[in-house]
């Protein structure tokens, strides 16, 4: 049975379409996962020695007691980041194949997610150091057993959480309370947890709650996974909205291009992948935070975080155009519309999302004005120079999105390819080149001045690069009409 | 209006359509059928500009398609889900169609009015968005933006597929009456022998690729038809 799924599974992954692009991101994945098992064993040993070291304590009861905040981050990333088990179910339902079974095979998928194996990275080293270091085999492997379980539970948990919003809530609560309860020091949750795994280690029977809770969440999930696998449910079909956004009159100043822009506006609201794109470039507003340490004072940085901080919905939605039209693009192109105008209707939409997000990113004038001006800088070159070469590199990207499904926002990274990557070396370098330059020539405002000159004159040759981009999307007509002919690929 | 010569489509070594010449004069009922496989759909995309044709090519209104997009504003059509956007009610997609096509928004209210019959009271101030619509009404959906789109020419590819029967005689009769008063140029396809023999002028049978018949319509042409298909059999 799980044979026949795996095969099907094979066989949407080598007949969907760009099998050559997406060989090359499971190749740059393969990277990317030997990053994470350094990284992850990398602090394995840290966490080991250098808590010995540094400390002079035993680490495990302080690995032990840190364990409730990686879980607690585990389940909220998850419930952002990993996708839902997808298996295009539709044509097995009728099949003489048990529900339970396809419900199994879904589960089982989630199992092998990055979010699980990531953890072996950490704790098998760990585990393995701490056998090295004369402690207790059956406590370790209980230990080790019990911290498995755990993270399966969470894995598990996170398939309830997508679907269940009475148990989000519930447990959204439980770790926020939590969290301010430990704020406000009146309960401190390691002092719960990490005595618990300590005692499994001791007696590693104790081990036997975190297995039952990892059963108990299986049965929980599975249960619900089946009895989901209907074609009306919500699960597998969205859930019918009700009219959103309606008549967007005011936008009707814009001429032709509203009739765009009005749609665009519908297509964020009224769609789960879009309104999620919007959001993760609200996210992005706040990325310089991360940069305000003392660190990353160099001028170089601040131009890096301008660029981003005003270019989030540039990048999060802009990526992804003419994607977000796949559904109906051979109407778009029998529409009584020139390419050009179609264009043009994007760019305005990403350049009012960056000028949206000018005002809104003000707060860092708390930190300083230079790194606000930065930021004014990188929006200017962001509608000037970013804005046409996201709208370039959509050219290239040939991957379906269908509007319809459940699929995240976040895991989903399959338009990648060669040649959009390329293009978004210049995104980012070159303005922090230009300043390079500026700082040489004279200082940082100089600096400022050069990336905001050169996103104006952007703005002001528009038409002529345009007219060249127009060019493009017409040479890759044909090729991606094509490859938007293949949903669910 | 539509002149295609020395038209085909390779894929591979796989010829799907080979058209030496098909001349469709203006205000002509066109009507193509032909077994799953035979290149209808493959017409209609290479007229539409869809697919990019391996050698010749097509002009509508003098202008080839594949060179400029000229023909554009010329042309409406409707081909499969595609060509609706599933994320708005059918009322928005009228008016962006409208807007597109540079109609007035009280044209196409109007204009929506007189297609109330053909969509049955099942499409019109529903607050349903078109993914959440039946198949057979967003076909309705489709053809009646296809037509209020004003242009000389209209391409359906299987308009009576999915609809039930009351609809497609509805249907009948819309196209029947559109052709004679509007003077419009319409290519539609068809499985149905019967449907596309009463609405069309002109019946052009493709068969691997090739035009195997081409004939104006007259009260003999549905037996032929079936005589000819049963020959395939």
């Amino acid at each position: 049975m799980i044979k026949r799924f795996i095969y099907l599974q094979w066989k949407s992954f080598f007949r969907a379409a760009g099998v050559a692009t997406k060989m090359l991101h499971k190749i740059l994945l393969v990277f990317v996962w030997l990053y994470f098992a350094f990284v992850f064993t990398g602090l394995a040993f840290i966490a080991f020695f250098g808590i010995q070291e540094e400390i002079g304590e035993d680490p495990l009861p302080i690995v032990s007691g840190f364990l409730f905040y990686a879980l607690a981050i585990w389940v909220v990333a998850r419930y952002f980041i990993q996708k839902m088990p997808l298996i295009h179910v539709k044509p097995l339902l009728a099949m003489p194949i048990a529900r339970v079974n396809i419900a199994r095979f879904g589960l089982l998928k989630t199992v092998f997610s990055f979010f699980n194996i990531v953890n072996l990275f950490f704790f098998v080293p760990f585990g393995i150091i701490l056998l090295k270091e004369g402690y207790n085999p059956i406590g370790v492997i209980g230990w080790l057993i019990a911290v498995g379980s755990i993270i399966l539970s969470t894995n598990f948990l996170n398939i309830i959480l997508n679907s269940k919003d009475k148990v989000l809530v519930a447990v959204g609560v439980l770790l926020l309370g939590v969290y301010g309860l430990q704020h406000y020091e009146m309960f401190d949750i390691t002092a719960v947890v990490g005595p618990f795994f300590m005692a499994v280690y001791q007696q590693p029977f104790w081990a036997l709650i975190p297995v039952a809770l990892a059963v108990v969440t299986y049965q929980w999930s599975l249960s619900h996974f089946r009895a989901s696998l209907y074609l009306d449910n919500e699960v597998m079909h969205q859930k019918k909205e009700t009219h959103r956004a309606g008549e967007l009159g005011w936008l009707d100043g814009f001429g032709r291009i509203a009739f765009f822009l009005k749609n665009d506006i519908r297509l964020i609201v009224r769609n789960k992948r879009a309104r999620m794109s919007v959001w993760m470039g609200f996210a992005f507003l706040f990325y310089g935070l991360i940069f305000m340490s003392d660190l990353y004072s160099g001028a170089v940085w601040q131009v890096f975080i301008g660029v981003f901080v005003s270019g989030g919905f540039l990048f999060s939605f802009g990526q992804f155009v003419p994607s977000w039209d796949s559904g109906y693009y051979p109407l778009m192109m029998t529409q009584n519309v020139p390419y050009k105008e179609y264009l043009i209707s994007k760019w305005w939409l990403v350049v009012v999302g960056t000028l949206i997000s000018l005002p809104l990113a003000s707060f860092y004038l708390f930190f300083s004005w230079e790194t606000y001006l930065a930021i004014l800088a990188g929006g200017i070159y962001n509608m000037g120079v970013n804005a046409h070469l996201v709208l370039l590199s959509g050219a290239y990207t040939r991957t379906p999105i269908d509007l319809n499904s459940m699929q995240g926002a976040f895991g989903d990274k399959k338009s990648f390819n060669i040649k959009t990557l390329l293009l978004s070396i210049p995104k980012i370098i070159l303005p922090m080149f230009i300043f390079y330059v500026g700082v040489l020539l004279h200082s940082k405002l100089v600096g400022f001045g050069l990336i905001a000159l050169v996103g104006v004159l952007g703005v002001a040759l528009r038409n002529a690069v345009f007219k060249w981009i127009e060019q493009i999307y017409q040479h890759e007509k044909y090729q991606t009409l094509d490859a938007y002919k293949q949903r669910n690929a | 209006m539509i002149n295609i010569s020395l038209l085909s489509k390779k894929y591979g070594d796989q010829t799907v359509l080979n058209i030496d010449e098909l001349h469709i004069p203006s205000g002509q009922t066109f009507g193509l059928v032909g077994n799953n496989g035979a290149g209808k759909t493959t017409l209609f995309s290479l007229i539409l500009d869809l697919i990019s044709p391996s050698t010749g090519h097509v002009k509508n209104n003098g202008v080839v398609v594949a060179d400029s997009e000229a023909w554009k504003p010329n042309t409406a059509a409707f081909i499969d889900e595609q060509f609706l956007i599933g994320y708005l009610t059918p009322e928005e997609y009228f008016y962006f169609i409208g807007g597109l096509r540079e109609i007035k928004k009280d044209v196409v209210t109007a204009a929506l009015t007189t297609y109330e019959d053909f969509f049955h009271g099942e499409v019109l101030g529903q607050k349903k968005y078109i993914r959440d619509l039946s198949k057979g009404n967003q076909k309705k959906v489709g053809i009646v933006a296809a037509l209020l789109s004003n242009t000389p020419v209209v391409i359906l590819d299987e308009p009576f597929a999915n609809l039930d029967p009351t609809t497609q005689i509805r249907l009948k009769n819309l196209l029947k009456e559109e052709a004679s008063t509007t003077g419009k140029t319409f290519l539609i396809s068809s499985h149905d022998l019967q449907h596309v023999t009463e609405v069309c002028d002109r019946i052009v049978v493709l068969n691997k690729g090739k035009i195997v018949r081409d004939e104006q319509t007259s009260p003999t042409t549905l037996q032929e038809l079936e005589l000819f298909f049963r020959e395939q059999l």
